[in-house]
């Protein structure tokens, strides 16, 4: 039997590579040139916990059904992107893609941050057909709209911070600061191994979003002024700011709140204490109820616990907290995509059905008022309560380009204030050198 | 005479190529063009960006000095510089006193014949193989100050309760003994290996010089080992100065500031803050300390073979 053997040379073997590498590479341009290149294809951005790659079951059927019946109607392909769960880089990615036309069709938005998005963002307006502005709660509104007042955005989840206490050994909440010490000192004198009050102040947002800006806002304090400058170490806000981080102080030193409270950097990292049965009050978010009614049992959870408003210097009607929650952006141009694209959203996430739907498998507020009387909305024993903090109390972080700076300085001082570090005044001062560079 | 200064033109030509494939070039260039855009471009991208104000998030930006500048007038920069010391010269100093002390007692073991020095060397390379963050998330367990806390639970029994990591400087010595037990298993590794290549011949003369364990350790093993040992000292050096993964998880750099270490603050600069300009000055930093400490470190030993 003749075998034809056949070597090859170095020089072939060169240009056969080089071919190949080079076929690869055309082949790869091909096949990577971005988001939703076929005509007919939609990319759709969204976190983890949003997308079709949720830990939970209930959120990937919820979107997998949305996406195949929205599909069978209207011609176009959904076409789903995952960005990183960590909210900060992904917004910074975003960004930085919005920056460059890079970035996808359609993509969520952390909302506070969404005002530096107007440039890169369609109006979407003229899509929403039956959903009015005027539905969704005040401080949600300005931020949809851009200054030359045209809807940039659309809104589909928020959420805010509340005071939890037990119903059991508090039967009137503390609405200031000074009602708050005294409640803790009088659970502590009865019960020592009792801890009357946490919140979170490690290194994280909720630092500054739960125990921190509550406070300071209630005062009338603000972080940045018009132009996005950091002023809260300045006049009236500095001693705002001071006041805010001296409560802090005062309730380490009373032992109503151990120096612990550290190793909390989210909310949820509280929910171990609270269902140990130890804790009396606690500053966290709508969104724990769905996950303490899991580990305490619903009937349990909802006997021993109530929500109040995140108390104020002053007490009263004067309180305030914090909401965020998600917005959608529409950044490609192509105008037939542009409305498909915000139908896909009216249908999945914003209109009655779709935000219904999606609070409810998530456990997240509707941002419209109306929602919540909608039938399909399901809600929870603390509903009501919510939307009316929602109405009264909410205030969303400043969109401004130091809110970054500002946070890390202030989960700092707030850390080095409850670790008995500094003094307020010396972790004020340090933060305000630090955001001034 | 053309034809002539044509040929030798060629000749000169294919000259010129036959010494280029016949030499190492052609083999070593994809390695350089490798080494140039995985290495080489990114520090230099670095070093030009801590030369500007650029932003994570895009947008134009300028040259300027201010990312060194407010870098070294910051508040915190002295106190970084402070924590990654502690940080860095402890977890170092006992990770390869931990690695060689557990590298002798596994080497010792095999050459008895037991078979658990192989289980300890699993066991303790485990500690190696397993990623940063989770390790953080397993110590934070540990430390946890509620009743939760194991080591504060064990502690309670004898009513104790030590704040791990609430209090400052109790959190600075609780991310470095973290962080000794996980690069412990690397310098036991990298002993255990140089152990085996130590000449018997050498250490059965100092036995039958009348040398004991003390003596043949400290006047035979650990010079020979002095090569090995300035390797393992440069690596984890090195890879406890990058170290930002672990503390992440553990603590984030609180409370406070009292854990960020250098690279921390690089991360949390760049991608907590966006402040691409101010980050990449300290990453220049932190490439200037490790640069600096391994020339020392060659040329303390460069030093001491010439004097040996």
């Amino acid at each position: 039997m003749f075998i034809y053997k056949r070597r090859m040379s170095r020089r072939k073997f060169l240009r056969l590579g080089g071919a190949g590498f080079a076929g690869a590479v055309l082949l790869g341009s091909a096949g990577c040139g971005g988001e939703g290149e076929s005509e007919e294809a939609i990319g759709w951005q969204a976190i983890p916990g949003y997308s079709l790659q949720a830990p939970d079951e209930n959120r990937v059927e919820y979107i997998q059904n949305a996406i195949s019946s929205w599909e069978q109607s209207s011609g176009y392909t959904i076409d789903p992107l995952v960005t990183s769960s960590n909210v900060n880089e992904a917004m910074a990615l975003l960004l930085e893609q919005a920056s460059q036309s890079r970035a996808p069709d359609l993509a969520m938005v952390d909302s506070y941050i969404f005002p530096r998005f107007y440039e890169y963002v369609r109006p979407v307006g003229d899509y929403l057909g039956g959903i009015s502005l005027d539905d969704y709660f005040p401080f949600i509104r300005e931020g949809m709209s851009s200054p030359d007042g045209e809807v940039r955005g659309m809104q589909f989840t928020t959420d805010v911070r509340v005071m939890y206490y037990r119903r059991d050994l508090i039967p009137t909440p503390p609405s200031s600061w000074g009602e708050l010490l005294q409640t803790g000192r009088d659970l502590l004198s009865e019960d020592e191994n009792l801890t009357p009050y946490l919140f979170p102040a490690g290194r994280d947002e909720a630092t500054v979003t739960t125990s921190l800006f509550p406070y300071f806002w209630a005062q009338g304090g603000e972080l940045v002024d018009g132009e996005g400058n950091p002023v809260f170490g300045e006049g009236e806000n500095r001693e705002a700011m001071l006041d805010s981080l001296g409560f802090i102080q005062e309730c380490v030193e009373s032992g109503i709140t151990p120096n612990r409270v550290t190793e909390f950097g989210q909310e949820t990292d509280l929910n171990g204490d609270v269902a140990s049965g130890q804790t009396a009050m606690f500053l966290g978010g709508n969104w724990q109820v769905g996950l303490l009614k899991e580990i305490i049992g619903a009937e349990e959870f909802v006997s021993q616990w109530a929500v109040a408003p995140i108390p104020s210097m002053e007490g009263g009607d004067t309180h305030s907290t914090t909401a965020g929650g998600w917005i959608w952006g529409v950044f490609t141009e192509d105008e037939a995509k542009q409305e498909a694209g915000v139908d896909f959203l009216k249908y999945a996430f914003v209109d009655d059905a779709g935000m219904a739907g999606w609070c409810n498998v998530g456990g997240y507020l509707p941002p419209r008022e109306s929602v919540f009387g909608f039938s399909d909305y399901q809600g929870n024993e603390y509903t009501d309560t919510f939307r009316d903090h929602l109405n009264r109390y909410a205030r969303n972080r400043p969109a401004a380009e130091s809110y970054q700076n500002i946070s890390t300085a202030l989960q700092v001082a707030v850390g080095q204030v409850v670790s008995g570090d500094t003094s307020p005044e010396q972790a004020l001062e340090t933060a305000v050198s630090s955001v001034q560079g | 005479m053309r034809r002539h200064d044509c040929y030798e033109e060629r000749g000169r030509k294919e000259g010129l190529v036959r010494v280029f494939f016949g030499s190492p070039l052609p083999w070593l260039l994809p390695l350089a063009a490798i080494l140039g855009a995985t290495f080489i471009y990114p520090i230099f991208e670095i070093a030009r960006l801590s030369f500007t104000d650029a932003s994570l998030v895009g947008g134009e930006y300028s040259y300027t000095l201010e990312s060194y500048l407010s870098l070294f007038w910051s508040p915190y920069f002295a106190n970084m510089l402070k924590v990654t010391a502690v940080f860095v010269s402890f977890s170092v100093v006992f990770q390869m006193l931990f690695g060689l002390l557990i590298a002798l007692a596994v080497d010792r073991g095999a050459r008895m014949g037991l078979k658990t020095s192989i289980v300890t060397r699993t066991a303790v390379l485990s500690a190696w193989a397993i990623p940063g963050v989770i390790i953080g998330i397993i110590w934070s367990i540990l430390y946890e100050q509620s009743a939760a806390g194991i080591l504060n639970y064990v502690l309670g029994s004898i009513g104790l309760s030590v704040p791990f990591l609430s209090d400052p400087q109790v959190a600075l010595a609780s991310v470095t003994v973290a962080n000794i037990w996980r690069g412990t298993a690397f310098s036991m590794i990298l002993l255990y290996a140089g152990l085996q290549t130590l000449p018997e011949d050498v250490m059965e003369a100092a036995r039958v010089d009348g040398a004991n364990a003390w003596q043949r350790l400290t006047r035979v093993v650990l010079p020979l080992l002095a090569p090995i040992l300035l390797i393992n000292l440069i690596v984890v050096s090195i890879e406890t100065f990058n170290t930002f993964d672990m503390v992440l998880a553990l603590t984030g750099g609180g409370p406070g500031r009292s854990t960020e270490v250098v690279a921390l603050s690089i991360y949390n600069q760049i991608f907590q803050q966006f402040d691409l300009g101010q980050g990449a000055a300290t990453a220049v930093l932190l490439l200037t300390i490790n640069l600096l400490m391994t020339f020392v470190y060659v040329g303390f030993l460069e030093r001491k073979e010439e004097v040996g």
